[in-house]
């Protein structure tokens, strides 16, 4: 130890205790400041913040609608965070930091779905309003008051569906996905492997690429060193996460071979191999939807003129499959699937009085 | 005599660190006014200054010796690991899980110090493969045993750990703080283990001198491959410590569990005043240079900084910290040689 430890320690030691002391409370003084009550609140008292993982190109689309829940709901305010950097006790700091300034509504992507609920309980217990947007928590139990999400199980086996009968409804099928311990993940794999066993034996998966969708470069790795080394055997490729779709209809195209690509996420790169034939389809999702009526069901949940029906519900946010044929006209689809959503919010999901 | 004091104190890195970390509470205090918000603000930033600090230490058990530890933040993710499976596999209560997962992550530090001093290979080296190791082992127990790659189970009073603070501990009718979390005790019990062990026990005094130069060390007697495997086996058990705090913290025991923890167990020791070379460790220096970084983090997020801003404002303002504390080391030299 340095000379003086000893007198820094004891500053130390002073100064902690300090600042246990000068904020002792006396038992029963916090009594009565619980969350909020169900009086009715102006919807201009509600700010809505919009929180996902961390950066990422599928939640650019939430920004605008921020933008659009404040001009169209006249809510306080929105705000669009993602400095959670995809950890989880970043993401809790940041929606505490966005609580203290008076952030009241929160819609957010929770980084871990097994411990978001956790997050969500805290939340709730001091008084704000929480919707699960883009990505529900793991297990049957949702604390949040509701989950607005694409169904991923779903799009994964509409995916998988749709790449074999690519296929021609024969051969062998490479599933490339993301972080291997998600909850999320193991949904998808589950979502590919129900559609692979409809085809009786028909079709059968080569391998299933996980942990690939950390960034473009590795993704594009994994895919050279894929079809180096089986691209003769595979008929079809079916991807689940943004980086390995972006990579494997690269990669597909510039290796020449006749495998049949289909992607996630309506990607500029993705709509254009599409439109060059070298992507056989994509599944796009509704971020926009996600943030638009979720935004505008916080609002309603938070200003007390609406409660939850059946707390934690899930509604599927939609997830449309993009082919040459509709590659010009999906957003119109897209709008629609928002529209019913927004509909679907004020018939059966909420309860208004 | 005052005025030697004085500047004795002034040379001492932990006061600069003290100073600084003073001037940006007061700064963001000024700037932001919920920054004292003990519910949103306070009680979190100090959870999680508490889980750091845990990992500080841990990587200040090795740094003692002039070691590296880069598996810290997978050993924290083997020690919850066992914890998980003793809640959910074997349904245990919450401190004999604990209990087993610290002597998992101080088993598996036992085994790299075994095999840094068997190989004589550079304890980065032995520590960069653990970790790869690790990563693997982790992720394949996780998907084997679970559904949804997170064992989930809460024992009792796991829940209470992360939401009770000092308000919860009454003494008659009148409670602690609500601003200090009562996860904080632990980080405090290690901090007070692990500077007993560096100030008063021969085998922390040892191991400190194993770290200033390993062969006068066993020229003296000292059992220098003894202290390392022990100071590597303390490194994993303090990281275990860590990967619990941080599972109570966010919910869950999951593989992704320390994924974040190499780079604040750099920090906290290095800017209090460890030295990366070994033989000088500061224990209160960790918690300080682990406060100053949370502390910039928190009022950064706060002012609405991005995260490209505030990654680079985080690595500009920990630059001029550590360039200032050379400065000020610098100038008290020059005048002591000068007197």
């Amino acid at each position: 130890m340095r000379p003086f430890a000893k007198r820094t320690r004891l500053c130390a030691v002073a100064v902690g205790l300090l600042a246990v002391t000068v904020g002792c409370t006396t038992r029963g003084s916090d009594a009565g400041q619980s969350a909020a009550g169900p009086d009715k609140k102006d919807v201009s008292s509600v700010k809505v913040a919009f929180v996902p993982g961390g950066p990422h190109p599928y939640f650019q689309p939430w920004k605008a609608a921020a933008d659009q829940v404040k001009a169209d709901f006249k809510v306080g305010g929105t705000v669009f965070d993602e400095t959670s950097q995809w950890d989880q006790a970043k993401q809790n700091s940041a929606l505490n930091s966005l609580a203290s300034q008076g952030y009241n509504a929160m819609g957010i992507f929770g980084v871990s779905p097994t411990d978001i609920n956790s997050t969500f309980t805290d939340l709730k217990a001091k008084g704000i309003t929480v919707a699960s947007l883009g990505s529900c928590p793991a297990g049957d139990k949702d604390e949040a008051d509701f989950c607005l999400s694409t169904d991923v199980g779903e799009a994964a086996y509409k995916a998988a569906k749709t790449a074999i009968e690519a296929m021609n409804g024969t051969g062998k099928l490479v599933h490339l996905t993301g972080n291997n311990v998600d909850a999320n993940t193991q949904r998808r794999i589950a979502g590919v492997q129900k559609a692979v066993d409809e085809t009786g034996g028909k079709v059968s998966i080569l391998t299933t690429i996980p942990d690939i969708d950390k960034d473009l470069q590795t993704a594009q790795k994994a895919v050279a060193d894929l079809l180096s080394a089986q691209g003769n055997q595979i008929q079809g490729i079916v991807t689940t996460a943004y980086n390995p779709a972006v990579a494997a209809a690269a990669g597909v195209k510039s290796a020449g071979l006749p495998i049949k690509v289909v992607a996630i996420d309506d990607d500029a790169t993705i709509l254009a191999g599409i439109k060059d034939g070298s992507v056989a389809a994509t599944i796009a999702q509704n971020p926009t939807g996600q943030a638009y009526v979720g935004g505008w069901a916080l609002a309603q949940l938070a200003t007390g003129a609406c409660t939850m029906a059946t707390p934690g519900t899930t509604v599927d946010s939609g997830s449309f499959v993009i082919t040459k044929t509709n590659v010009d006209t999906y957003d119109t689809e897209r709008k629609a699937k928002t529209t019913q959503l927004t509909e679907q919010f004020k018939s059966s999901v909420l309860k208004c009085s | 005599m005052t005025l030697q004091v004085l500047r004795r104190s002034l040379a001492d890195q932990r006061t600069g660190l003290v100073l600084l970390l003073v001037l940006l509470v007061v700064v963001f205090g000024s700037l932001i006014p919920t920054f004292f918000d003990d519910r949103f603000v306070v009680f979190p930033l100090l959870r999680d200054v508490a889980t750091l600090t845990v990992v500080g230490l841990a990587q200040l058990a090795v740094l003692s010796i002039g070691h590296l530890n880069i598996a810290v933040g997978r050993m924290a993710a083997f020690g919850a690991m066992f914890m998980g499976l003793a809640y959910e596999q074997w349904h245990l209560p919450l401190y004999a899980g604990l209990v087993i997962g610290v002597a998992a992550g101080a088993a598996i530090g036992a085994l790299t110090g075994l095999i840094i001093t068997s190989s004589g290979v550079n304890s980065f080296v032995v520590t960069l493969a653990m970790d790869f190791a690790l990563l693997g082992f982790v992720s394949l127990v996780y998907s084997e045993l679970t559904t949804s790659a997170a064992f989930t189970t809460k024992p009792a009073g796991m829940q209470e750990l992360r939401t009770f603070s000092l308000a919860d501990v009454c003494v008659g009718p009148v409670c602690g703080t609500s601003a200090i979390p009562q996860l904080a005790i632990f980080a405090v019990l290690a901090m007070l283990a692990v500077g007993y062990l560096y100030s008063r026990a021969r085998t922390g005094r040892e191991m400190l001198m194993v770290g200033s130069n390993a062969v006068a060390a066993e020229l003296s007697g000292i059992p220098v491959d003894r202290r390392i495997v022990g100071a590597h086996a303390l490194s994993g058990g303090l990281a275990a410590l860590a990967g619990f705090m941080l599972a109570v913290t966010s919910g869950s025991f999951t593989a992704t569990i320390g994924s974040e923890f190499m780079l604040p167990s750099f920090l906290g020791p290095v800017l209090g005043g460890t030295l990366l070379t070994g033989g000088a460790v500061s224990i209160i220096g960790t918690f300080l240079g682990t406060s100053l970084t949370q502390v910039i983090r928190q009022g950064l997020t706060m002012l609405g900084a991005s995260v490209q801003s505030l990654s680079i404002s985080l690595g500009i303002i920990l630059l001029a910290a550590l360039s200032l504390d050379r400065v000020r080391q610098v100038i008290s030299e020059r005048k002591a040689v000068r007197r």
